[in-house]
């Protein structure tokens, strides 16, 4: 096959996978970018299969061996797909991102191992600067893969969602990251495959990075951490691109990584974090000042009649949803209490915060589930504005995120972030299962305003219980 | 009237058995059938007084009630005994048991039961509107083609519970409001419903302790006068709630002041039940003087039935929640809400305690605890909201100077390690780099106009797409079985999982999200 007819397939494929990113800019144009995307990828996979086999097929174990590989993952990927609960989406999204690491590590060692390095073809620069990309592409794999990992098992909860903070992690990072730099030196002086050992070295090295800058992050960071594995994802394949001389897979793995950093960087303007102190881990935890005193006053308790009954009032109403919500998988029951509301005449709008859950825009896909429209779900800047117009604002299983500390009490570890500023309203009712901290472990002032009142329970069965409440009215 | 439906259920709830003499509540415009759907029952007065262990009446009762009470009986009431000193002695004399409603202690917890602060609270709003009812003029500004009316000028003396509910039902009204109050505390609360705080310069902190301020000095009292002399020249009306708590009202607004109004202005005075802020003030009556009018009513809440007995009734159900509820009622002389306000205890006439020192200023703490929503004079709480203006102190993460000197900086330094490469890196290298850094460019471009309601579906299509390595893993999968192509297979295998989990999950995603009408 000619390489001019592969390299006019890949630049289909990449304006595809282009096309496909920018159709997410809005709702109506969204499942046309997936199609584009699976065009594209499946276009680039033909061209690929097309040329393997016009390198001429001398038996059937290794086509067959590919074939087997292709038909098993992408089953098992389908059946994840299917099964997938929309609340577990941050553990799906961050295995898939190990998977590509774990490609990337294997891809790098494959490369390493052909015929074209071991039998000496590459000389001089080239052979280094190829040696090198292998060893980067090795590297990043590595890391993205084993962080991810841990961020698996955070998200599950499997592993503590606590920072684990060594006295020494800035250290212990430095040191592993320059051994990795250094140990490129002995790979591009070796002959043929005896590099093989410092490569592997490189790949521990790099894995057990991961490990330690992803386990230095606590559990409310979790959004920004697997952005930035969704971009270290996006690094390993470009860098395997570079390995392989093969420019779709630099272009693919660009987008997606500049896709990662943007995530990143909007979660990180969001809670107030600046993007250097995430990469390097651990952020926001070790220079915590002192945690202010304690808020103190009456918190004043609502039952579910009295909450009821306000709910029937108000004529605008606004719904903050948080992960509470997600663990209570109240989605529905919450959509059913919109629904019952707005049938009574009054005004029912969603506000999400950025970080709000688990995961860039997670709320807004478990509400999508729910079937909430999704022109009544608001970002936090569309509104923001709205609350001081507001009746009554429903706060479920939310709490850093309209902590008024963050604006006020400069000695707040959430000091700074943007937050919704749901106080405005009349009115504040705040379901929640106990009186405990948030994620940052700050105290929430909120709770204790004249305007707030606190409903506690399960956030599922106090919702069904209003939904049962204001349809008997 | 002390009860009303909804109450009737929270005390059945409570394990009380419920009986409601008929007709009680015609005045409020409850039927008797709502109290029976409701769970009490009906009886007439003689069943009512005679056959219950806690009888709830608002207004004090009449000698004749009291001597059909049962032994045993607590009577809640708002007995004020120092109006009819007999009334302790014939309770006691029945061997029954009084709680004085209006004795109830302004603490934090007892709050909830603080019938005067209820009332006080609609008294407040009734003020004002009972000042529409004779001022001549609108309150709001109203701009028409016929020309602009200015909005009416409202002075509110005391930002106490009755002071703020006024403020706040003026404001809504549109007019222009500023209030007085001795006590500086209570500024912040006022500015926050929309007046202007008013004060005289004198140093004297006016805090009486209890929630009431107390009597000022004489050379204060001649300040203030002299500041509402010159405020009645500007205003409209004026709404005065100053009580000092077992005495005559103080004397606020002199004839002086009343005849330094405006003909037409009027004035509200909500102490007339203790004689009257203003010198012209006939209690219960509405008269005019010099074309002022002066509103001495003394039943303001009562002109509100339906919405004071439905915060009287829940004071009440609050009240014998404290006391125990139906199964453990138990009239605790201990306890520092009920001791207060307990007069007759079985057939004793208790001494009125001593009020509690003035420790923490709960003084304007309003009726925010009661389970209905806030009025909105309920503002101000240990902890005030954060300021309207309030913004979020952003480190500067995209700051134009930092931003401009990182992308000068950081461009150099790119580029001079590009010529380096260019020098010594083969062609290839630098193709696949400008392809790189070109689709970074693209990438970035792209991905900001995502909207972040799309942000966890685009994390799952770039999770399908960078999937795309599995064209690495089968271009290194090569015609023997050995260990390089292995890897690429098993690199192939793990894309595919990505791709195809991918884009269904995507697919599944977006399937779900719909538009819906406003």
């Amino acid at each position: 096959m000619k390489e001019g007819v592969t390299t006019v397939a890949y630049l289909v494929a990449g304006v595809l996978f282009i096309r496909s990113l920018g159709s997410l800019s809005k709702q109506d144009t969204a499942r046309r970018g997936s199609a584009f995307g699976a065009v594209g990828m499946a276009v680039a996979v033909a061209i690929t299969a097309a040329a393997w086999a016009a390198r001429g097929v001398d038996n059937w174990v290794t086509p067959s061996v590919l074939v087997a590989a292709l038909v098993v993952g992408g089953a098992f990927g389908a059946s994840l797909a299917r099964r997938v609960e929309m609340t577990s989406m941050p553990e799906l999204v961050a295995i898939l991102h190990s998977f590509v690491g774990l490609a990337a590590v294997l891809v790098g060692f494959a490369s390493y191992l052909a015929p074209a390095v071991a039998s000496a073809e590459l000389v001089g620069a080239e052979r280094t600067v190829h040696l090198v990309e292998v060893a980067v592409g090795i590297a990043v794999g590595a890391l993205t893969f084993t962080g991810s990992i841990i961020a698996w098992g955070k998200l599950r909860g499997t592993i503590s969602g606590k920072p684990l903070l060594l006295g020494t992690r800035h250290i212990l990072n430095g040191t592993a990251a320059s051994a990795v730099v250094l140990l490129c030196v002995p790979i591009a002086m070796a002959q043929g495959t005896a590099g093989m050992p410092y490569l592997v070295g490189i790949a521990i090295l790099a894995g057990l990075l991961g490990i330690h800058l992803v386990m230095a992050i606590g559990g409310a960071d979790m959004p920004v951490v697997v952005s930035l594995l969704n971009s270290y994802s996006g690094w390993a394949a470009a860098a395997s691109g570079f390995v392989l001389a093969n420019d779709l897979l630099i272009v693919t793995g660009a987008l997606v990584g500049s896709s990662g950093a943007i995530l990143s960087i909007i979660m990180c303007r969001a809670m107030n974090r600046s993007i250097l102190s995430v990469v390097f881990g651990g952020f926001g935890t070790g220079d915590t000042k002192e945690a202010a005193a304690a808020p103190t006053g009456d918190v004043h308790e609502m039952k579910l009649d009295g909450v009821a009954t306000l709910l029937c009032d108000a004529k605008k109403i606004i719904v903050v949803p948080g992960y509470g919500m997600a663990v209570a998988r109240a989605q529905a029951a919450v959509f059913e209490l919109t629904q019952a509301l707005r049938k009574r005449g009054s005004e029912v709008h969603f506000a999400i915060h950025p970080v709000a859950g688990r995961l860039p825009g997670h709320m807004n896909v478990l509400l999508a589930e729910a079937g909430v429209p999704y022109n009544l779900v608001l970002e936090m800047d569309e509104i923001n504005r709205d609350f001081a117009k507001t009746d009554a604002v429903l706060v479920i299983g939310a709490n850093d995120i309209v902590n008024p500390g963050a604006l006020e009490d400069p000695s707040s570890a959430i000091y700074g972030m943007p937050v919704l500023e749901v106080w405005k309203a009349k009115t504040v009712v705040v379901l929640k299962r106990g009186m405990a901290a948030g994620y940052a472990g700050v105290e929430n002032p909120l709770f204790y305003l004249a305007n707030t009142r606190m409903l506690f329970g399960d956030a599922k069965k106090s919702i069904d219980g209003l939904v049962a409440a204001v349809k008997g009215r | 009237m002390a009860a009303t439906p909804d109450s009737v259920k929270k005390l059945v709830a409570l394990g009380f058995s419920v009986t409601v003499e008929r007709g009680a509540g015609v005045g409020s415009g409850i039927e008797d059938a709502a109290y029976e759907a409701a769970g009490a029952t009906l009886g007439d007065a003689a069943a009512v007084w005679g056959g219950s262990d806690v009888v709830v009446k608002v207004r004090p009762p009449s000698h004749g009630e009291v001597a059909t009470l049962r032994a045993g009986t607590l009577l809640v009431s708002l007995l004020q005994p120092e109006r009819d000193e007999a009334l302790p002695g014939l309770i006691a004399a029945r061997r029954a048991s009084a709680i004085a409603l209006e004795r109830i202690p302004r603490i934090s917890r007892a709050q909830k039961m603080d019938v005067l602060s209820s009332m006080a609270n609609l008294a407040g709003y009734r003020a004002v509107i009972e000042a529409t009812q004779h001022f001549q003029r609108t309150f709001g500004a109203q701009v028409t083609a016929a020309g602009t009316i200015p909005p009416a000028r409202v002075l509110v003396i005391g930002a106490g519970v009755a002071g703020l509910a006024a403020v706040a039902a003026a404001r809504a009204l549109g007019a222009e409001v500023r209030a007085f109050d001795t006590r500086p505390a209570t500024k912040e609360q006022i500015e926050s419903l929309g007046a202007a705080y008013l004060n005289v310069e004198v140093k004297e902190d006016a805090d009486g302790g209890g929630g009431y301020a107390k009597e000022m000095s004489a050379a204060f009292l001649a300040a203030e006068v002299a500041l509402f002399r010159a405020q009645a020249a500007e205003v409209d009306i004026i709404v005065t709630t100053a009580l000092v708590p077992g005495k005559r009202a103080p004397i606020l607004l002199p004839d002086e002041v009343v005849q330094a109004l405006k003909p037409g202005s009027v004035i509200v005075d909500l102490a007339a039940e203790q004689g009257g802020n203003c010198s012209a003030c006939v209690p219960g009556e509405v008269v005019v003087k010099g074309g002022v009018t002066i509103v001495g009513l003394t039943d303001l809440p009562s002109r509100m039935a339906s919405s004071a007995s439905r915060l009287f009734a829940t004071n009440v159900v609050h009240l014998l929640q404290e006391l125990g509820g139906g199964a453990a009622f138990r009239i605790d002389r201990e306890s520092d809400v009920v001791r207060p306000a307990l007069v007759v205890h079985d057939g004793e006439v208790l001494p009125r305690p001593p009020p509690p020192k003035a420790g923490a200023p709960a003084a304007p703490k309003p009726a925010a605890k009661v389970d209905v929503p806030p009025a909105p004079a309920s503002k101000g709480s240990l902890r005030p909201p954060p300021a309207e203006h309030l913004k979020p102190a952003q480190q500067n993460i995209r700051s134009p100077t930092r931003l401009a000197w990182g992308t000068t900086v950081g461009g150099i330094v790119l580029i001079l390690v590009l010529f380096v490469a260019g020098r010594f890196a083969p062609r290839d290298f630098l193709q696949h780099s400008t392809v790189f850094i070109l689709a970074c460019f693209v990438g970035w471009q792209v991905i900001w106009s995502v909207t972040p309601a799309l942000h966890t579906p685009l994390m799952s299509v770039t999770n399908a797409i960078s999937g795309i390595i599995i064209i690495g893993g089968m271009l290194e999968v090569g015609s023997r079985l050995d260990a390089s192509s292995v890897l690429g297979a098993s690199a192939a295998l793990f894309a595919a999982i990505n791709i195809a989990g991918g884009f269904l999950v995507t697919a599944r995603m977006l399937r779900m999200f719909h538009r819906g009408r406003e």
